[in-house]
């Protein structure tokens, strides 16, 4: 016999020797908890959002603004943070659209293409934090270092002015910087999505290795 | 109503639970991971419930949610008891039944499907319910072409096992 058809004989075999469980044992687990991979991604993707929203609540305390007042850049600092929470609340509203999606009666490669397109919206949300970060940061640094050079009255000019070579040093600094923080940041994000993600996307990748 | 609801799906359960016994036994190596994603089976297909309107058969709808569930929902809890013979978790046939030849050659057909990624084990799985090609693409959203090559690969993988 085809060792196959062996072990479908021996598959239906078992069937009759599977331990029941009772009507009470079933009842009882409808009220237990789901500790499912969605209900994980939510609440980490839900974690992130308010993370990044309250962090430039706190960041902008009084001082902050008092300084911003100072280098005349208030409005711009108003404008930005509109533009910033209301492209946060257009991520949120696509993750959540997203997550409404998820339904277990699909079939397995639609129900996890939907789970990663959930993820991915947070993705991408990270992608714009880190990107207006660095923006943001230039052109502040930009501002404060020419209200600084116009407003400051200093009688010895060429002991406080750098060199070409000097100022190319300190771009590269500042920019080496920012370019190690975000990377940090963005690497931080890369295991989060490693570790949540990986099974996903490995059955994902293996169900559609054969389609066109 | 909801109470009405809960004792139709529980009796619904109870009566079909095979299938989430069955995929349980797939996807798991001991009992305690046997219980864990039974549960979660059973709270995934709770939740789709009143999403099921008797369209097809409670035993069909089953299939996919219960597959799904441990494909893709399920989170395994790391366990510090590894993997145990896959015959001697729960169920146990006589083993008079068959000859030692016979009884060796099932023993390496289980743990080779042990061996096996979630998606080839969904193909076993599903192979040896007797689903055909196309209830198999639809549970798993590829075409029947994708599912009849995966589905002779993995029997290919599983005889090269039995008769190396």
């Amino acid at each position: 016999m085809d060792g196959l058809d062996l072990l479908k004989k021996d598959w239906k075999k078992r069937e009759g020797n599977i331990p029941q469980l009772s009507y009470d044992e079933i009842y009882k687990m409808l009220l237990k908890r789901s500790s499912s991979i969605v209900k994980w991604i939510f609440v980490i993707s839900i974690l992130e959002f308010l993370f990044w929203a309250l962090i430039t609540i706190f960041w902008a305390d009084h001082e902050y603004w008092a300084e911003m007042e100072r280098i005349h850049l208030k409005e711009f600092t108003v404008v930005t943070y509109v533009i910033n929470y209301g492209i946060t609340f257009f991520f949120i509203y696509c993750f959540y659209k997203n997550y409404r999606r998820i339904s277990s009666t699909d079939s397995v490669a639609k129900l996890i293409k939907n789970i990663l397109r959930t993820r991915k919206t947070v993705k991408y949300y990270i992608g714009y934090i880190l990107i207006s970060t660095a923006l943001i940061t230039l052109i502040y640094t930009y501002f404060f270092m020419n209200y600084h050079a116009s407003n400051t009255v200093v009688e010895d000019v060429e002991k406080y002015s750098f060199t070409p070579l000097q100022w190319l040093m300190f771009a590269g600094i500042m920019l080496g910087g920012l370019a190690v923080f975000l990377g940090i940041i963005w690497i931080f994000y890369r295991v989060i999505y490693g570790i949540l993600l990986r099974r996903l996307n490995r059955n994902y990748k293996e169900l559609k290795k054969l389609e066109v | 109503m909801d109470k009405e609801l809960e004792h139709q799906f529980v009796k619904n359960l109870e009566k079909h639970q095979n299938i989430a016994h069955k995929i349980c036994r797939i996807y798991t190596n001991d009992q305690d991971s046997h219980n864990d994603l039974f549960q979660e089976i059973t709270i995934q297909l709770w939740k789709a419930y009143p999403k099921f309107r008797g369209e097809a058969k409670f035993s069909t709808w089953m299939y996919r949610v219960a597959l799904n569930t441990a494909i893709t929902l399920y989170r395994k809890k790391k366990r510090s008891i590894k993997t145990q013979d896959f015959d001697t978790v729960d169920f146990k046939i006589k083993a008079e039944e068959y000859d030692d030849e016979t009884e060796q050659q099932l023993k390496v057909m289980y743990s080779a499907i042990q061996e096996l990624n979630d998606i080839e084990k969904a193909l076993v799985f599903l192979y040896l319910e007797d689903k055909n090609y196309r209830d198999i693409s639809e549970t798993l959203g590829i075409t029947e072409v994708n599912a009849r090559v995966k589905m002779n690969r993995v029997k290919t993988k599983l005889k090269n096992i039995l008769n190396p």
